[in-house]
Parts: C-alpha cells; structure tokens; sequence
C-alpha cells in the first residue's frame, strides 16, 4: 500500500471517531500501525490473538470508546467465537479492519492463500456481520464513516476488507 | 474455601468497582449476591478477562473486576500475556479455580486438577502480582487488599467445587438488558455520553 493510502486510511479512522484499535499485525496494511501509534488521540492495543483483540475491543466499546479491530481475515476464523459472543449476541459496535489475503481482488495473491481468502465472505455471512470489500482509495474515507455508522446502528461488529490497491 | 464464600466478602466491599464476570458459576453466585448496575454478567466462557481488560484500559481511572473461573481461563491463555505486557493498574483477576468444569455435569477435571499451575503462567507471562490463594483468610489479607493497591493483580483462588450455584436463582436479566443497565450506568458515572447508544 502507498504511503499516502495508509495516510488516508488511518485519518479515515479518526475522522470516524475511531479511537481505540485492538490489533494483531499482518502483510497487507501494516503501515497503518505506526501512524496509529504516533497519534495521540488514538489508543493501540497489541493483541495475542484475533479471538482476545475482539474482546478487548468490545470492553473499549463498552466503556466509551469507539473500537476497531485491525487483522488479517484470518483472524476472522480464530475470533469467530467472540465475534458471535460479544459481537453479536451481545451486541457490541466493533469496526473490523480487515487485510482481505487471498481474496480475487487480493494483488498478492497465491496458492498460499487463495484457500483461505475464499471462506472469508461465506463465513462473514455466516456469523452475520455485514463487509464492504475495498480495492481503491476512492471515497476512502465516506466509506469509513459509512462502516462505522452502520457498526453503531447495528450494534455489532462490521468488517471492511481491503485489497486490490490495499494490497500492493 | 468454596467460591460463594469469597464472593460473600467480595460484594461487601463493593462500591463503584465495575465487574465483569464470565459464563459459569459464579456468575448466578454473584448475581445473587449483587444486583449493581456496574456489573456486566457475560453469558460466555473465555471472554471476561478480555473485556475486562478493554474497560480497563478505557476507563483508566475505574477499578476494574473480573471474576472468572479455571476453565475460561484455559479456553483464552492468550490474555495471560497481553495482560503481562500491558499491566493495568487498575484490574483485578479472581479466577476461582476448582479443577473441574462444572458444567459438564460429571465434573469433569480440567488441567488444573493435573500439572498446570494458573499462577506459575501468569507470572511467566509477565504479571508480577500473581498469587494462589488456598485458605480464606489469605483470601482476606491479600485478595481483598488489592481493592485498595493500584497494581494489575491475578488471584488464583483454589476453591472446592460447589454445586451451590443451582441451587439459587439464575439471572433473569437479558444480556442485552444488562449491557444497556451497565453502559447507562457509566453514562451516568462518568458524566458523558457512551457513542454507539447515539439517537433514535
């Protein structure tokens, strides 16, 4: 991803009031962590696993914040449990920030990958969490604020996936 | 020691500490002995210590409890070493640990009733005050004491298994209905308003 698209993105998140990020690191996007790190109006949280950064997200949210969880789709599979648990059955507003590996508009995709990017959307479905897939920087950060808003209005977790250009 | 009895001391010295406790006995134990609107009764296993730790983190100046059980801890070993790096201040652990899962019905062990040592892994997941607790009275020295330290404490409690959870009412409350009751409740406490409750 450019420099100026991780720029983008990060902003994006902030000017959606995002300011609590739970996370574990990834190929795609992993830009964005230090520009999460050097803003001070934004907390970064290192996570041992996907599963614990939705929980920790979930207890921010709860106690005022306005969360993201940062993760490779991957850790859609290892968090499905407490994004059904206190994502969905409690109901609790999470943005999920999704590298989108492995995915058709995935840039650098793979036999290594393409495996596991094509049960993301299925599984998504499944749990019932509603995505918006990303591949450009176009209206970036509408669609940030659009994620959010509908997080928030449908109590419970919505993940944006990127790829294509996000994927470079 | 059984469980209710340190839940008993527990709640008596509950003021405006916000508790979080995960799917298993003590959560209807402390839903007896406690109807605060700070607490937040998860319906879940392996999930307290996260969201604990999250409200922690959010609300840095709130004691933060959590009351979760071996079990639980087992299913989400991973919070040992978040918890270990990050270190807040401000949150309590009591896992009550009796070395079954009750919820089998056959108590069945869990590893805690072989090898594994709940405190030896919180300490060598980075958590300096960890601390196994076998009698009621270290209980009340130095469990109920943390109340008042500002240090991330993790209290394995040794409890013999106790079935009185069944015998009490279980809590009628709604998850929903609690997560509204508790985050109004912070509303209220903390003087501003909570982002995702927004407008109608």
């Amino acid at each position: 991803m450019k420099d100026e698209l991780a720029k983008r993105l990060v902003q994006g998140l902030k000017n959606s009031g995002i300011n609590f990020v739970t996370y574990l690191p990834e190929t795609r996007l992993s830009q964005i962590i230090p520009l999460i790190q050097d803003d001070p109006e934004m907390e970064l949280i290192a996570a041992a696993s996907e599963q614990e950064a939705v929980t920790i997200a979930a207890g921010g949210t709860l106690g005022g914040k306005q969360a993201a969880v940062y993760m490779e789709n991957t850790g859609i599979y290892v968090s499905s449990y407490s994004l059904l648990t206190v994502g969905k059955q409690l109901g609790v507003p999470i943005l999920l920030v999704v590298g989108y590996l492995g995915g058709v508009p995935d840039q650098r995709n793979s036999f290594l990958y393409a495996t596991i990017g094509s049960h993301t959307i299925p599984v998504l479905q499944g749990l019932g969490i509603e995505y918006m897939i990303l591949e450009d920087g176009d209206k970036l950060e509408d669609k940030i604020k659009d994620a959010v808003r509908a997080a928030n209005a449908l109590r419970g977790p919505f993940a944006l996936l990127f790829a294509g250009e996000f994927s470079l | 020691m059984i469980r209710q009895e340190c839940l008993e001391l527990l709640a008596g010295k509950m003021t405006d500490q916000l508790v979080v406790t995960s799917q298993s006995g003590q959560r209807i134990e402390w839903s007896h002995l406690s109807q605060h609107e700070g607490n937040l009764l998860l319906g879940m296993m392996g999930c307290a210590v996260g969201v604990g730790m999250g409200l922690a983190l959010a609300l840095p100046h709130r004691k933060v409890i959590v009351l979760d059980s071996d079990g639980s801890v087992l299913l989400s070993l991973f919070n040992l070493a978040t918890l270990g790096n990050l270190r807040p201040k401000n949150l309590i652990i009591y896992v009550f640990d009796n070395g079954v899962y009750s919820g089998s019905r056959i108590s069945y062990p869990t590893a805690t009733a072989g090898n594994t040592d709940l405190e030896a892994m919180a300490r060598g997941a980075g958590i300096k005050k960890a601390l196994t607790i076998r009698d009621i009275e270290t209980f009340k020295n130095e469990a109920l004491r943390a109340l008042e330290q500002n240090e991330l404490a993790f209290f394995v409690c040794k409890v013999e298994e106790s079935l009185l959870h069944r015998e009490i009412p279980r809590p009628n409350t709604d998850l929903a209905e609690n997560k509204y009751t508790f985050v109004r409740y912070l509303e209220r406490t903390e003087g501003k308003p909570i982002p995702f409750i927004g407008r109608g």
